[in-house]
């Protein structure tokens, strides 16, 4: 290929800066640099300095709910412009191994491997070679039980599995003694050796790991606002990794950069419905089947058990507590089946079930999003909405229906049971007062109430469980907001389609 | 851990779908109910709902399954299913009506108060001539009024020695069945019907009084309808009379002490038009015959009556058992005067004599027990009293009994254990209640003899019973004082 001796990396004016609400923090000015083809190059500099930002930006990792980075000049990887979109050509040539590795909690080590494999179109029976490789042909099943050095050569595995012309890794050897960061070095460079097309570039800190194995050394310069390439020999001066103070200059306006986060806040919210629905065609057809029969089974009970307690209570004071004693039941009861029914028991089952569900769902997905699980996906050139956001929505449209009938069902039994006790309702004398006025069109409307109301927390659990988490307290703060919102949108579908139909 | 809630839920989800099966289908068979269909047209519902009860005498029997309005508009109809076991009682000339409060002027009182707190609900009510069974998809004509409370049989039952008389008044000034009669301010007795008579010249009002008040109507008595008055005169003030009457009108009547001789049944008389100050109004000379005398009772030996009785026993795990017996028992006038029968126990008590299979006590039910006279009428009776000391021996009360009731005389019978010594007798009546001859020795097996009279002497001692042995003479002296003769 023509391409194949011409540089990987073209930097031309290139001035990167992040936008704060106190002004631009320049990182970047007027870069001109090259990076041949099939170098590896170990990337060092001052925390801070903007080594993570540009390489989210080569894997297209830039978070688009917050304002992305101020960039100027050119930035071309093979010719490819990514400054501006991450181009679609690179989706499957860059592979990225992040701080956090990104390891997928819920499948096996295996699977990890598998499904970078799958995303990549290769066969996942390679996995068993890859994993052999980086020398975990005998790991234990799950990630959660891997060593953090384990954790890392998995994650090797599955960039590998991506056969990917650029590989970046982000801090390889971080909290790995000396032996063990060598040894992740000298994989990495094993790695590297096999692709006579591959480019690496590693962000570090520990030079002395890569002694001998990089080609070359890249020197984000914080002084200079300036990329360098030196020789693998390079040792950085203490003066250099000084991060240098008032780097900020007067940018955007306080409020143009507030108003700029809201539009994208709201432009993200339409983004995800879009998503929603763009998506909806099960793409990961298992994933969605698992994901409904867990969406059912798991608040099935819980919610059965809550409509047989409010059902049975219910049906108990009104008849037990009745002014007129012992008269008007039939009545009496006619009113509590139809409110039980048709309103009170499919609403607090929407409450039950946003309590039970969407707790889990968004504390997954902000745990996901927080450890890098969802930038590993993109990095796979795997669409998360297509893992994440399609199963829960089929998962919660299909399984709230199922939830209330099973909270409809129980509370008409318990109702029974306390009509029966109260005031000795037969069989028959019960179901014709408790249904005598429950008719299919409400029914339909509980079942439009529920889906609709499915729809709309699975869609809240994606939007705030995937947006930014700087931390693990962002993470619970999504997962309360989840269920607030939720609640509220619950509350808003009932209340309306009841206020529409009925009123 | 994940398999165990996998497991739960999808059994909830399993249960929950049952249930939704079982409840829709519940609903459809709603429709299909078994039972017999009826429908009842009424003018108006009068706030009658579906799922409202259908009642005969009191007891739910039914359900109003729909409440319509006629094709043509000009009713409301109300669709109702009655129980199989009650399909029966609904005949062609039963009357059907919505039951609502009702306020019937102030002498008719109010009926149907209990539905001011509850829902509104269907009743019918079959007279004692039946007419035959209705078929399943009638339509009937219901009443807009629930039937006259003589229609009800709300009266109390003329008992025996009852003095049955009729009051012929010029007009009736709101008498009807089931006002009082009074004597010197004291009921003594009802009105039972009142009638205009069949040439028009007034009306005739029946009336009872209570065995023992008769004697306070003798051919002498002044019968007179109350209204209320006022007596006196402008300087002595006014006296208002019989202000109660305005509310409900009564009978009274006055008997001058020593005068006159008793009455007997059929007696007629006529009413004065007001309170015995005032002058009598006219009645007919013709209209006083008396057109029927009825006959007096006689009672001079032992009188026996035939018992039928029926009932099922219930088993849980066979089929239920039915239970027929014949047998006799032996009647007389306590000193309340009810008509007792004392009889065998064994011959009605289903639950002395049957065993459970279990050992346990046996489920009986449906328990009847007829009693058939001399002159065939046949009577339900209650069963009362049984010996609490396990002899073979009980008591029943006969319902409707005739004013002609013939029965055994005091005299004839011997609350005397020590009365069975001697030689003995055996009295009994046949399956239709006419008494057979009397056998002078006690019958290897009891048979349709079972509670038949043992006499000794003229005069009954006991009974025939068959526990503890085979043949077994109970005696009489175990019949507890009250349900003796005076």
């Amino acid at each position: 290929m023509s391409e194949q001796h011409g540089p990987a990396l073209v930097f031309r004016k290139f001035g990167l800066a992040h936008r704060r609400p106190d002004g631009e923090d320049v990182l970047l000015a007027d870069v001109d640099l090259e990076l041949p083809t099939h170098g590896f190059y170990a990337f060092v500099g001052a925390s801070g300095g903007g080594k993570s930002s540009l390489l989210r930006i080569l894997a297209g990792l830039v978070e688009t709910r917050e304002p992305a980075p101020k960039m100027s000049g050119e930035l071309l990887a093979w010719g490819e412009p990514v400054t501006e979109e991450h181009p679609e050509s690179l989706r499957d040539q860059v592979a990225a191994i992040l701080q956090d590795e990104g390891l997928l909690d819920e499948l096996t080590t295996r699977e990890n491997v598998e499904l970078a494999l799958r995303a990549a179109d290769r066969s996942p029976k390679l996995a068993a070679g890859l994993l052999a490789q980086v020398g975990l042909e005998h790991a234990p099943a799950r990630p959660a039980q891997l060593s953090g050095g384990m954790r890392k050569r998995l994650a090797v595995a599955r960039a590998l599995a991506q056969s990917p012309r650029l590989l970046l890794c982000d801090e390889p050897t971080a909290g790995l003694d000396a032996e063990a960061a060598r040894t992740i070095a000298k994989l990495l460079r094993e790695a590297h050796d096999q692709d006579a097309q591959r480019t690496t570039l590693v962000i570090t800190h520990d030079l002395d790991a890569f002694a001998g194995i990089a080609d070359g050394v890249l020197v984000l310069d914080r002084q200079q606002r300036t990329l360098r390439l030196e020789r693998r020999d390079y040792q950085p001066s203490p003066a250099e990794n000084v991060r240098r103070s008032g780097a900020v200059q007067a940018g955007e306006p306080a409020a143009v950069h507030a108003l700029r986060r809201l539009l994208l806040r709201l432009a993200a919210i339409g983004e995800t419905v879009m998503e929603s629905l763009r998506r909806l065609p099960p793409f990961e057809l298992g994933l969605v089947l698992r994901t409904v029969a867990r969406c059912v089974c798991e608040p099935i009970l819980f919610v059965a058990i809550a409509g047989a307690v409010i059902g049975g209570l219910s049906t108990f004071f009104a008849l037990k507590n009745n002014p007129v004693h012992g008269g008007f039941e039939s009545s009496l009861l006619t009113g509590t089946g139809k409110v039980a029914t048709a309103v009170l028991v499919p609403l607090l089952t929407g409450f039950f079930f946003t309590a039970r569900m969407v707790a889990g769902a968004a504390a997954r997905l902000g745990t996901m999003k927080r450890t890098n699980q969802i930038a590993a996906l993109q990095t796979m050139g795997i669409r998360p909405a297509d893992y994440l956001l399609t199963p829960l929505v089929w998962g919660m449209v299909v399984a709230m229906p199922l939830v209330t009938l099973a909270g409809v069902v129980a509370a008409s039994a318990a109702g029974f049971l306390a009509a029966r006790v109260v005031s000795g309702f037969t069989t028959v004398g019960w179901a014709t007062a408790w249904f005598a006025s429950v008719d299919p069109r409400d029914m339909l409307v509980v079942l439009a109430k529920t889906t609709l109301s499915g729809y709309l927390i699975a869609v809240t659990c994606y939007h705030l469980g995937t947006g930014p988490k700087r931390s693990g307290a962002e993470v619970g703060e999504a997962v309360n907001r989840a269920i607030v919102v939720g609640m509220a949108l619950v509350l808003a579908v009932h209340a309306g389609l009841t206020f529409l139909v009925y009123a | 851990m994940h398999r165990l809630r996998y497991l739960i839920g999808t059994l909830t989800l399993l249960a929950a779908i049952a249930g939704a099966f079982w409840m829709v289908r519940l609903l459809r068979n709603l429709d299909q109910l078994p039972g017999m269909a009826l429908q009842v047209e009424f003018r108006e519902a009068r706030g009658l709902r579906a799922g409202a009860d259908v009642r005969f005498r009191g007891v739910t029997v039914g359900t109003v399954r729909a409440v319509t309005i006629a094709k043509d508009g000009g009713k409301a109809v109300a669709h109702v299913v009655l129980q199989p076991h009650a399909a029966g009682h609904a005949c062609v000339n039963s009357a059907f009506w919505i039951v609502t409060p009702r306020f019937a002027g102030l002498t008719d009182g109010a009926t149907g108060l209990d539905t001011l707190v509850r829902d509104s609900y269907l009743a019918f009510h079959t007279p004692g001539e039946r007419g035959s069974p209705l078929v399943a998809g009638s339509l009937l004509a219901g009443r807009e009024r629930p039937p006259a409370l003589a229609e009800t049989e709300a009266l109390e039952p003329v008992g025996h020695g009852d003095l049955l008389m009729s009051l012929l008044v010029p007009e009736n000034h709101g008498l009807r069945a089931g006002s009082t009669v009074f004597f010197r301010g004291m009921p003594t007795g009802d009105v039972r019907s009142v009638e205009l008579a069949p040439t028009g010249t007034h009306v005739e009002v029946t009336l009872r009084i209570a065995r023992k008040h008769r004697q306070t109507v003798t051919d002498k008595s002044v019968f007179w309808v109350a209204r209320p008055y006022v007596s006196g005169a402008l300087f002595s003030g006014f006296t208002v009379g019989d202000v109660g009457s305005l509310l409900s009108p009564y009978v009274s009547y006055y008997s001058a002490p020593g005068v006159g001789a008793p009455v007997t049944d059929g007696y007629r008389a006529a009413a004065r038009t007001s309170r015995p100050e005032a002058e009598p109004a006219a009645v007919p000379n013709e209209a006083l015959r008396q057109t029927e005398r009825a006959r007096e009772p006689v009672a001079d030996d032992v009188v026996t009556v035939a018992i039928t009785y029926t009932a099922v026993e219930r088993d849980t795990w066979s089929p239920d058992d039915p239970i027929h017996r014949q047998g006799n028992g032996l009647l007389f006038l306590d000193r309340a005067g009810r008509a007792i029968v004392v009889t065998a126990r064994s011959l009605v008590d289903g639950a002395f004599t049957e065993t459970d299979v279990f050992g346990g006590d046996p489920d009986v039910d449906e328990e009847q027990i007829k009693v058939q006279l001399a002159g065939g009428s046949v009577h339900r009776a209650g069963r009362v009293w049984v010996d609490p000391n396990g002899a073979d021996l009980a008591a029943l009360v006969l319902d409707d009994v005739p004013p002609d009731l013939i029965c055994t005389p005091a005299a004839k019978l011997s609350f005397d254990a020590a009365g069975i010594a001697g030689a003995v007798e055996l009295r009994a009546s046949g399956p239709n209640g006419l008494p057979l001859a009397a056998e002078p020795q006690l019958p290897a097996a009891p048979g349709e003899k079972l509670g038949g009279a043992v006499c000794s002497g003229g005069r009954a001692v006991g009974i025939l019973g068959a526990r503890p042995e085979p043949v077994q003479v109970v005696p009489l002296a175990n019949v507890p004082a009250d349900l003796r003769p005076q």
